[in-house]
């Protein structure tokens, strides 16, 4: 059996871990464009902060693929998939054909195609190798600018500011981290950054990146001027599926996978930031492009692949961040649209020493955001993920006394 | 393989076991010395008020298999050790980023300094089995406290084969008893039932 | 409003209060009941024993655990052992509150107590003469001296029996006599208790448990009825007067001082000095139109009995009272006073003064009282409070007061039927009044606040059965309205016509803690009128939200003294099924009386009027089914 894995991020590390320990004979190929170790993608922001050093990075240890006997093709950039041939070939010409695939190329991140956006200066915060680049720039008291107030923003103006760096941040949306929450929970984290001394303008967007040899400022849509000499933007990712033929396997965002992460085409399997599934709380297929998400659908995908069937319900969405001591959860369905079936309940402490919001869509829990308490914040995933009909008043989901009562769910 | 087994209806709330965690998982590994220590030693079984009567539960991490805790952590700090199935934190590569918390469905972790962590750095924290004192030969702490069979270390075969037999031998005494109690917790817990109903009529 | 205030208590005050101070985050006993959870249950059922340091012990009751302690006593020992112990503090306290009494009862004597006097000088010759002492043509002071030093000398008597047990009907007394469990002294009995219960000593769980019947006698017909006694003789027996309650009795535009404990030696000095003309013209000067005195618990009882001196509330609301943001002063002595409140003032303007030697409390000053300097430490205290006044922040009194009637000692009971028990009796055989409970005892958190003592009386009356309470029993159902002589709108047609014609409220306020003890005379009384024992009577005893040792100790005296007594919550008792069944059946053989333990007061309604109706049945009344 040959197995060609296309990426080497926590998908297809999980991948390859639960293929081998089904058959411990197949043969395995890891195609990849980067050259490292799986190493922690989350982590990467640490390291720009200072706060981890570059050889925490690694997730496995150097004799990883060896003991696995991976066959790893590194450097190489996937441009062509022939799904009836059952063949893949890679930018440098080099063919390999497969009987099993996993696609776990992951994402690209989202550039702005505004005059000037090539200039020197302008990073992403997405590979080992964007730290590389940035860490030298780095300097205290030098200016930046953070394009995109989502988490890799967030990350990215942490990170910066821990490097005594003066930090702006360009925020399309009216509050920070639209996405996953509420205006409530965006205003905290409003006050939060600015505390701690990040400039966030809301509302706003890049309209050109100018400089001559380099970055020198940023202009905005306002025409307002900042001078910076570094700029990140954090603007999502997209998932990097431009090789696969759009005409035999069904793509959307993502590529299309059911619960067992195969793709429309046989034998052809995705994972992790490039696969879409049927997410569990929007009850539609979305691509949840987390970390956790990419090691369940890579663990399943990889058992799939060693020829023993196993599904995954569905994805959701979930993120937690600490913030400056200020701990964010949220899951699944966060922002529902007012009308129709949703619920929300909320309550805070007076002080807003703690929030709580849980969204209902009728009697089932489809999402919930948590500013801080948030050891408990597993059980609410299990009960979402479980899409059973809750059986206890919903609010005493947002009493802290009462979480044992989940036991008798 | 001998694992700690919770039996839920067996629970009188006392925390014994959570002492006993906490003492057993110090510097010092005695509750006197323990209580002197900075950091102070933190619990790893927490027994929570479970229902409307408030028993006790007592809540310890289940060891997953897979461990969705062990699939979400980002820098790999957390393992599983082979020999006894034991999920394992290594505290100098977690980073207390709270995503094993947001992956646990029994929300047993907790986030503290400890003395086995580099200093003043707060990390992850959750049962180890007692490893440590397994390897010695001796029951995890929080077994070892408890004194009404609530928490026991045994296989699970064994421990499924006892409840069987205590369930037959209840039928047989008596066919009609609900309950497995003994005559003075099930006063006990008739009791509560009948403070609890009481404040529910008072409600209404 | 806040659901979980509602969930809290059944009191508008208390209900608006605590959703005030939820809102201000400040904690009350209910989030530290709650902290608490869950609660040890080794220690519940009463099987966890600390008594010695070979332990702590504690049996499994599952019984795979241990089922013996390091000294061998077992379930049963260990269950009797606890609650004898429990039995013990609750007489000890009473006990020394009454002896503190005594004490200034000698001082006045001696005339070393400026402000305090004899009041009823009959009830002080009444007293002596029952101990035997020459009354006639002798100095009143003289007289008090006498009586201080035998009344003192009770406490450790050589005689071998109590005075006051002689007010206990012949068969009652023969009864203890020959169970072994007539008192013998006061401090003995406690004394006793504490040494049966340590290490080796008593292991029969039996005979632990009868000597806690005579221990609570001791405290019956000993400490707390030498406590009702002396407070009568320095401050009056009380009569029936009008008064307010709840947290409307504060005022918005006067100096609020509230006193909070069990002894009224330290309040009743403040009634003084509240009345002082320097100081109500001191308040006037600070902008305050006056200066009002409230109390709380059982102290707060003592003066509405005798005073007409409004009360704010009971137990549980000791806290919330604080909340209003409208108390100057609160000054307290012993027994009840949570710990948290000395945390809790802070947050307001209010000062905590502590008055006692032998109760101190965190963040409280402490400014002790003594005889001698009581008065003139009462005015200083009553100047600060008044000072304190222009601290004042915004204030929260969110009710109107409800009026009450109280007073009704044994005497003014008496005096309302014309002088005797038979206008009473009469009602009770021909069913008018189909009997008589007593509801007594505290706040316990774990019931929903005064839910337990308004249901239960409420039902009671409804269905003609007359009601006398103390205690916070008797602060909860004067704020549910019941204690005005409207009130009989509440109660059956046979009850209502007696109290409607003798002007009486259907629910009597007996007084305090302590004051249980006019209950057991009034009983023993009515069984001396009609030749019979107590426990043949129609009447019965209920502390349906009790929490303290005390209210242990008088459920126990109450059953010794032949009335069914029905508890809210269960004691520490459940460990042992052999304890429970003695408790609750056993004692019936023993002394014709046993405990019951209902948390919903309408069943336990139920269990009194079956019990009731059934001593009817036996006396040859008319029962119902």
């Amino acid at each position: 059996m040959k197995y060609v894995i296309i990426g080497n991020g926590i998908a297809a590390t999980c991948a390859l871990e639960a293929i081998r320990r089904l058959d411990s004979h197949g043969r395995l190929t890891l195609i990849s464009d980067e050259d490292n170790l799986p190493y922690s993608r989350p982590l990467i922001s640490h390291l720009l902060a200072g706060t981890l050093p570059a050889a925490k990075l690694p997730l496995r240890p150097p004799s990883f693929y060896d003991d696995l006997g991976v066959e790893t093709v590194f450097g190489h950039r996937v441009d062509s998939l022939d799904p009836t041939a059952k063949t893949v070939r890679t930018t440098a010409g080099k063919t390999f054909s497969y009987d099993r695939l996993l696609i776990a190329t992951g994402g690209d991140p989202r550039g702005l195609a505004v005059p000037g956006h090539r200039l020197p200066g302008i990073f992403f915060l997405r590979r080992l190798a964007d730290v590389r680049q940035l860490l030298p720039l780095v300097g205290e008291g030098s200016e930046a600018v953070v394009l995109g107030g989502g988490l890799v923003g967030f990350k990215a103006a942490e990170a910066l500011r821990c490097r005594g760096l003066r930090v702006t941040m360009v925020i399309r949306s009216p509050w920070p981290l639209a996405l996953q929450v509420d205006e409530f929970t965006g205003r905290l984290l409003l006050d939060r950054l600015r505390q701690h001394g990040i400039r966030v303008l809301l509302g706003r967007e890049v309209k050109e990146f100018a400089g001559r040899e380099r970055l020198a400022k940023v202009v905005l849509d306002d025409g307002r001027e900042i001078s910076a000499g570094l700029a990140v933007i954090g603007k999502g990712v997209r998932p990097a599926i431009d090789f696969v033929p759009a005409a035999s396997i069904k793509t959307n965002q993502g590529i299309l996978v059911d619960e067992c992460l195969q793709t429309s085409v046989a034998d052809v399997y995705a994972a992790g930031d490039a696969a879409e599934m049927w997410d569990l709380a929007y009850q539609e297929p979305r691509v949840n492009a987390i970390w956790p998400e990419a090691a369940a659908q890579g663990l399943t995908a990889g058992r799939n692949l060693a020829g023993r069937r196993a599904r995954y319900p569905g994805s959701l969405g979930r993120n937690v961040i600490r913030f400056f001591t200020l701990d964010l959860l949220t899951i699944g369905r966060t922002n529902p649209p007012p009308d129709g079936p949703y619920r929300q309940l909320t309550a805070a402490a007076p002080d807003g020493s703690w929030y709580r919001k849980l969204v209902l869509h009728r009697d089932r829990l489809v999402g919930a955001i948590l500013v801080n308490r948030i050891e408990d914040g597993g059980i609410l995933q299990a009960v979402i993920r479980q899409q059973r009909l809750l059986r206890l008043p919903p609010a005493k989901l947002l009493d802290r006394w009462s979480w044992s009562e989940l036991w008798q769910l | 393989m001998k694992k700690v087994q919770v039996h839920p209806e067996r629970c009188l709330g006392c925390r014994q076991c959570m002492f006993a965690c906490a003492a057993a998982h110090s510097r010092s590994q005695e509750a006197v010395g323990a209580l002197a220590e900075q950091p102070r030693p933190r619990a790893r079984v927490h027994v929570a008020a479970a229902g409307r009567h408030y028993l006790g539960f007592p809540n310890r991490c289940h060891h997953c298999e897979p461990a969705p805790c062990l699939l979400a952590c980002l820098p790999g700090a957390i393992s599983r050790e082979p020999a006894t199935g034991t999920v394992m934190i290594d505290p100098d590569l977690c980073i207390n980023c709270a995503s094993c918390a947001m992956a646990c469905p029994f929300g047993v972790l907790r986030y503290a300094a400890d003395w086995t962590a580099p200093a003043a750095k707060t990390v992850a924290i959750k049962c180890d089995n007692c490893l440590d004192r397994q390897l010695a030969g001796r029951l995890p702490a929080c077994v070892e406290a408890c004194k009404t069979g609530a928490l026991t270390f045994e296989e699970s075969d064994v421990a499924l084969e006892r409840k069987s037999r205590e369930v037959a031998r209840s039928l047989a005494v008596d066919g009609e008893r609900e309950t497995l109690l003994p005559p003075t917790v099930a006063l006990l817990l008739e009791m509560k039932n009948g403070l609890a109903a009481s404040n529910d009529a008072a409600d209404q | 409003m806040d659901k979980q205030a509602e969930q809290r208590t059944i009191t508008r005050d208390g209900q608006l209060l605590l959703g005030k101070m939820a809102k201000e985050q400040v904690e009350t006993v209910w989030d530290r009941l709650a902290a608490q959870q869950p609660q040890c249950g080794y220690c519940e059922m009463g099987l966890s024993c600390r008594i010695c340091a070979m332990g702590p012990c504690r049996i499994d009751p599952f019984g795979e655990g241990p089922q013996k302690g390091v000294c061998g006593a077992d379930a049963d020992i260990i269950v009797a052992r606890n609650l004898g112990r429990m039995i013990a503090g609750g007489a000890a306290a009473h006990s020394d509150h009454g002896r503190d009494l005594v004490e200034v009862l000698a001082a006045v004597a001696a005339g070393e107590a400026p402000g305090y006097q004899i009041t009823d000088e009959e009830k002080l010759r009444r007293l002596a003469a029952e101990y035997g002492l020459e009354t006639d043509g002798k100095d009143t002071l003289v007289l008090a001296g006498e009586l201080a030093a035998a009344l003192q000398e009770e406490y450790g008597t050589r005689k071998g029996y109590l005075t006051m047990t002689g007010r206990a009907p012949e068969k009652r007394r023969q009864l203890w006599q020959a169970q072994g469990i007539s008192p013998r002294g006061i401090d003995r009995e406690t004394s006793e208790m504490m040494h049966r219960t340590h290490m080796g000593v008593d292991n029969g769980w039996q005979s632990i448990l009868l000597h806690g019947l005579r221990n609570a006698l001791s405290d019956g017909w000993g400490g707390s009825m030498i406590a009702t006694e002396v407070s009568d003789i320095l401050f009056g027996t009380p009569r029936p007067g009008p008064n307010t309650v709840n947290i409307g009795v504060l005022k918005e535009d006067q100096v609020n001082i509230i006193v909070h404990g069990h002894n009224p030696v330290v309040s009743e000095m403040l009634v003084q000095a509240c009345e002082d003309p320097e100081l109500v013209a001191l308040a006037r000067e600070k902008g305050a139109a006056g200066i009002n005195l409230a109390g709380l618990c059982c102290t707060g009882n003592e003066l509405l009995m005798r005073h007409g001196i409004p009360v704010a509330g009971n137990h549980l609301m000791t806290e919330l009272v604080i909340g209003t943001g409208a108390v100057e002063m609160m000054i307290v002595d012993y027994q009840c006073i949570m710990p948290a409140l000395g945390a809790l003032a802070p947050c307001y303007h209010t000062r905590m003064i502590s008055t006692s030697d032998k109760a101190r409390f965190p963040g409280m000053v402490h400014r002790e009282f003594h005889p001698d300097n009581a008065a003139e430490l009462a005015r200083e205290l009553v100047r600060e409070a008044v000072e304190n006044f222009a601290n004042r922040g915004e204030t929260y009194i969110p009710v109107q007061a409800v009026p009450s009637v109280g007073g009704f000692s044994v005497e003014a009971i008496l005096d309302a039927l014309g002088g005797t028990p038979k206008p009473l009796i009469d009602a009770i055989v021909a069913g008018k009044i189909r009997g008589a409970v007593g509801i007594v005892g505290c706040n316990n958190p774990k019931i929903k606040h005064d839910y337990g003592h308004v249901t239960l009386t409420k039902k009671l009356i409804e269905q003609d059965y007359l009601v006398v309470d103390t205690g916070c029993a008797a602060v909860a159902n004067a704020k549910a309205g019941f204690k005005v002589a409207e009130a009989i709108r509440y109660a059956g047609p046979g009850l209502r016509e007696v109290c409607g014609s003798l002007g009486i409220p259907p629910v009597l306020h007996m007084g305090s803690c302590v004051d249980n003890v006019r209950i057991l005379v009034l009983a023993a009384a009515l069984a001396n009128a009609l030749q019979v024992d107590i426990s043949d009577l129609p009447l019965a005893g209920a502390a349906p939200e009790w929490y303290s040792e005390k209210a242990v100790s008088i459920g126990a005296y109450f059953v010794a003294s032949g009335v069914y007594t029905v508890l809210g919550p269960l004691p520490p008792i459940a460990g042992s099924m052999n304890v429970v069944k003695l408790l609750t059946e056993g004692l019936n053989e023993v002394v014709g009386a046993c405990f019951a333990v209902e948390p919903d007061p309408l069943k336990a309604a139920e269990l009194i009027m079956g019990h009731i109706e059934g001593k009817r049945r036996a006396l040859g009344l008319t029962a119902r089914d």
